[in-house]
């Protein structure tokens, strides 16, 4: 693939991104392939690590960040510099997707891309000049030639074709730009590459479940887009953990086997107690209003409803009677019907390290998000990449334990702000879209601070809303978080995420308005995420940003 | 019939000529179909424009005058001098539109010959030109309109309009002659035999205003344009020597019609060509091969390649008025086309005798070719191989070893990667050729040497499983010539103190 030179892999820090880095690795190991690692969080990072590295590497490999943006432009790299771009950001720049000679593209055939086609987007250099200097190509004059009322008619004409042109250009990139979305996941990009080349093992599969379950959890990708992906990922796994099957019993210590569940979506319930995964889920709270107190009470309805003792129901689940568990999901599946939750169950996978462990796939990717944003200060800033990286080897459980702790914490956290939000009214229409801010002081504000966890808050806190308020045009708006960010440089981080609806496509237009919002107002913004729909703003700006992008929206 | 073609080839060489000729078929046609399209081109921009009435006064709020097609008919038709003037101005107007001209519409109110008329009624110059106008532009449409126009008996008309005392009507009868002479040969020789040609050269004068040299130029272009016939020879020597004389222009556009007015006249059989070099035209168009304009360097170099196409003698001239000191930047040329001319142009010097053969390595013209041949645009790519080909067949010994030194042999060698198993067949053959001199020099084994050095045997045993059968016994016959199993042992290369071969191409110790 990528011939003896050392390569430099550049790791955007999502749980996704983790996971193909692992099964790339993993390939490089395979072939003896040497690479650098270098982390990057955002836009600046890539440019400073690429500008450090770009005189002893030729070839760069890019995970979940450099897609959506003129690679080119924004790094200035040198003719015999390669990329190779494996990024579920969309859409994906169209240079990036037309130059055949400097950026690769890792994506799955099948991924409906919808790029304009060449010849809209693009002219080739002979047509400019046939235009701009009306026809000096050398070609044969015309045999015959109209006299025109006024000849200057014709080279108006020609501009006039051309700013056309140039209009419809606009057109088709502002349609093709406007939304944010996800493609499929860099994992199972990833995995399906080591696949083709024989060298696919049990391990990067699981990697690629975790980068699936990943976008899932994140809320990246519509529900089909899940399914689906969850049933090409079941062909492997039956594949790869077939042989483990017939021999059920012999399961050793060091043994892994996956395997497909249809299992609830409560929150790290197997590391936890049943009643606190239920409280800390966003599917089961926002439902059941937790945050009041009917909500409370409708809980307490649903436990007597399943006929389990609150003793059990309150303590570590591993500890719970073998006997409830045996028929625990069907139990708690039936009564949720009854509560009007209908999918508390979703397909999904697990895993086990030999007879004791055993994590769902949200398990891990809970945990390796809480260790990758865990905002405990130590060390140099790549230490939680390379422990939340270290997470996901098998040989580091205790890594994964820490993980799950946080998780908790950070679950809980979540759940408390969104209480709190709701009960105080902090959730406001701004017309066309809600808009929250969080204020420096709230209890774990510093916890949103990052990306990630801020997103999940925005998602649980947006489910919630949209379950507690009666307005029925509300329900249908996206919603606009902000939170301190660096207290002493005055600065927030601010998020836009699409309405919460059942059929949502998942698509954010919120990263080019924010781009227009800060242009029109020139707000001193930083674009560096690699989501464009996530932003740093000076906290004096905020209110004139707003402004701009309510009227913007409008 | 193709008997112009044949002459292309001086190469006396087999199959090369044969396949030469089909070669030159092929870009004639590709030629055609490039003009054509950018006549479409031309019409295309008229048809982009939002629908527009018929009224004029759509066009121009200022005037108020409106006419239905009904009314143009009747007052063209009518006696009134006034009414005339003002509907032919209407269809004039409407015939000028930049979008859709109704120019059907027009034809069929059978107001040509009316407008023919027109034409003749001196005493009434306005009339006079926008009929000449109307007729103009209806002549500048289809086929069909040009002969609607031709058979409304406009051709003797316009040329007695040439010499008005008008200089704005003659003008425009010169543009419609022109717009009718573009038609196509049967129209073009029609203007020739009413004797347009003695009316026409006489507009040219050193007070003629540029505008108006323009104008004669492009119609003089046109009548020495398309084959099937020819224009008639008698025609050609009246035009040439204005022709030269428009060709020294310093006008731009003159210049440019002026040549491809010439480049024409040389697309023709030998006596011809010698019409244009007896001008003594050639040093200019070498002069103009060099401009910096795309639209003039096109031309001309279009001239002086058909130049290069005919004798020896001919060819001669092209050389002695300097073109193989243009080539080599035309070679370089960023523009494919050009480097595609270019190449095709010194592929016919390089089937010359051996003495031009010789002026054109003097002339320092193997360095370009052989980055042509390593980087150029594989039209032009295609055309070099041609040079190396037929240079090979006419060059002698001591010319070859010169090519091979100049390091042809490896982007030779990278072309036999070529999907086109014409070129591949032109290189084996060629290669054939160098064998053969190094047999003269008793230096087969190294030249054995070379060929494998630079992956050419791994190429050449590939080709043996072509699907192209030409291909296959040309590839065949060279294995088994120079490449037979029981000699390789005695070929194992030697390597030098440095490690390099010591017959290397770098280090000019290759003599055969």
């Amino acid at each position: 693939l990528l011939s003896l030179q050392r390569v430099l892999l550049l790791v955007a820090s999502d749980v996704d991104a983790l996971c193909a880095c692992k099964i790339l690795q993993a390939l490089f190991q395979c072939d003896h392939v040497q690479y650098t690692l270098v982390p990057v969080s955002g836009w600046q990072e890539l440019e400073t690590a690429f500008l450090e590295h770009k005189d002893q590497f030729k070839y760069f490999v890019l995970i979940n960040c450099g897609a959506n943006v003129d690679l080119l432009e924004i790094l200035q790299p040198e003719e015999d510099t390669f990329f190779f771009v494996c990024d579920s950001h969309r859409p994906i720049n169209v240079v990036n997707v037309y130059n055949d000679t400097q950026i690769k593209l890792l994506v799955k055939q099948d991924d409906d891309l919808d790029v304009p086609a060449y010849d809209d987007i693009f002219r080739d250099e002979e047509e400019e000049e046939e235009d701009s200097e009306n026809e000096s190509d050398g070609s044969e004059p015309s045999d015959k030639r109209r006299r025109f009322e006024e000849d200057v008619i014709e080279r108006t004409m020609k501009r006039r074709q051309r700013r056309e042109w140039e209009a419809r250009r606009r057109e088709i990139l502002f349609d093709y730009e406007q939304y944010e979305y996800h493609g499929t996941s860099s994992a199972m990009v990833m995995f399906d590459l080591a696949w083709i080349m024989s060298k696919d093992l049990n391990d990067m599969l699981w990697w690629a479940i975790v980068g699936l379950t990943d976008q899932w959890v994140q809320d990246k990708i519509t529900q089909m887009k899940y399914v689906t992906d969850i049933g090409i990922l079941q062909r492997h796994v039956s594949r790869h953990n077939h042989r483990n099957e017939d021999e059920e019993n012999s399961l050793s210590i060091d043994c892994t086997r996956i395997a497909f569940e249809y299992d609830l979506r409560l929150a790290l319930y197997q590391h936890w107690s049943l009643y606190e995964s239920l409280c800390n889920t966003s599917y089961t709270s926002a439902r059941f209003k937790l945050w009041s107190v009917q909500g409370q009470k409708r809980l307490q309805e649903f436990l007597a409803d399943m006929g389990l003792p609150l003793k059990q129901v309150k303590q570590k689940f591993n500890s719970m009677d073998m006997t409830l568990k045996e028929n625990l999901r069907e139990m708690i599946e039936e009564s949720a019907n009854k509560f009007g939750m209908k999918d508390l169950r979703v397909q999904t996978f697990s895993i086990h390290f030999g007879f004791k462990n055993k994590f769902s796939a949200s398990d891990i990717v809970y945990a390796t998000t809480s260790l990758m944003e865990n905002t405990e200060k130590e060390g140099p800033e790549t230490t939680n990449f390379i422990r939340a990286l270290d997470s996901l080897s098998r040989g580091n459980l205790d890594k994964l334990h820490q993980g799950l702790e946080l998780a908790k914490k950070q679950l809980c956290a979540i759940q408390q702000t969104v209480a709190s939000c709701i009960c105080t009214n902090l959730v406001i229409s701004q017309g066309p879209f809600l808009y929250c801010c969080l204020m420096e002081g709230t209890p774990d504000v510093r916890l949103f601070s990052k990306p990630a966890s801020l997103c999940l808050l925005s998602k649980n806190l947006l489910k919630s809303f949209v379950c507690s308020t009666k307005n029925k045009r509300c329900k249908l708006l996206p919603l606009v978080m902000a939170a301190p960010m660096d207290v002493e440089q005055g600065t927030v981080i601010m998020v836009g995420i699409p309405p919460e609806t059942e059929s949502s496509d998942k698509k954010n237009f919120f990263g080019r308005a924010f781009e227009k919002a800060a242009d029109s107002t020139n707000s001193r913004t930083l674009h560096n995420h690699f989501d464009m729909s996530i932003i740093e703003l000076k906290t004096e700006d905020r209110s004139k940003f707003l402004d701009a992008l309510i009227s913007l929206l409008s | 019939k193709h008997r112009q073609h044949m002459r292309k080839f001086k190469n006396k060489g087999k199959d090369a000529a044969a396949l030469r000729m089909q070669r030159v078929e092929v870009s004639i046609e590709l030629r055609k179909a490039k003009k054509d399209e950018q006549i479409l081109k031309r019409r295309n921009i008229s048809l982009d424009v939002k629908e527009g009435s018929l009224s004029p006064g759509q066009d121009r709020p200022d005037e108020v005058i409106q006419l239905s097609l009904e009314e143009i008919a009747e007052a063209v038709n009518g006696n009134n001098p006034k009414l005339q003037l003002l509907a032919t101005r209407v269809a004039r107007r409407l015939l000028s539109k930049q979008k859709d001209p109704p120019i059907n519409q027009i034809i069929e109110l059978g107001i040509i010959p009316r407008m023919v008329e027109f034409l003749s009624g001196a005493d009434n110059a306005a009339l006079q030109f926008e009929a000449a106008w109307a007729l103009t532009n209806i002549a500048s449409g289809t086929s069909e309109h040009t002969r609607a126009v031709v058979e409304g008996g406009a051709i003797p008309a316009l040329i007695s309009l040439l010499s008005s005392p008008h200089m704005h009507i003659s003008e425009q009868s010169v543009w419609a002659l022109g717009n009718i002479a573009g038609d196509g040969p049967v129209y073009r020789d029609a203007l020739i035999n009413c004797d347009a040609i003695p009316s026409l050269l006489a507009l040219v004068s050193p007070v003629t205003p540029v505008g108006f040299l323009r104008n004669i130029t492009w119609t003089l272009s046109n009548l020495c344009r398309n084959k099937n016939p020819y224009p008639p020879l008698d025609a050609v020597e009246k035009i040439l020597p204005v022709l030269v004389c428009l060709i020294q222009h310093e006008d731009k556009d003159i210049i440019i019609d002026s040549c491809w007015a010439v480049s024409y006249l040389t697309d023709g059989s030998n006596d011809r060509i010698q019409l244009v070099v007896d001008t003594g035209v050639l040093p200019r168009l070498v002069e103009l091969m060099a401009s910096t304009h795309l639209m003039v360097m096109t031309p001309a170099l279009r001239a002086i390649g058909n130049v290069v196409t005919g004798t020896d003698q001919q060819t001669q001239a092209a050389i002695d008025a300097g073109v193989l000191a243009v080539l080599p930047r035309l070679l370089r040329h960023t523009k494919p086309t050009i480097q595609k001319e270019a190449a095709w142009t010194l592929s016919n010097i390089a089937a010359g005798p051996c003495q031009q053969i010789q002026q054109l390595i003097t002339c320092g013209l193997l360095p370009p070719l052989v980055e042509l041949l390593d980087k150029g645009d594989f039209k032009a790519q295609k055309e070099g191989v041609w040079v190396v080909a037929n240079f090979t067949t006419g060059g002698t010994v001591d010319q070859v070893v010169e090519l091979v030194r100049s390091g042809v042999l490896k982007p030779l060698l990278n072309l036999l990667s070529a999907k086109d198993s014409k070129t591949i067949l032109i290189i084996l053959d060629t290669l054939s050729n160098l064998f053969v001199a190094a047999e003269k020099l008793g230096e087969t084994e190294k030249l054995c040497l070379l060929v494998e050095e630079l992956d050419g045997l791994e190429k050449i045993e590939d080709l043996q499983n072509h699907e192209n059968n030409m291909v296959y016994r040309a590839a065949l016959n060279i294995i088994e010539k120079y490449f037979s199993g029981e000699e390789n042992s005695d070929l194992e290369p030697q390597t030098g103190q440095d490690g390099l071969y010591d017959f290397s191409v770098e280090k000019q110790d290759f003599n055969f």
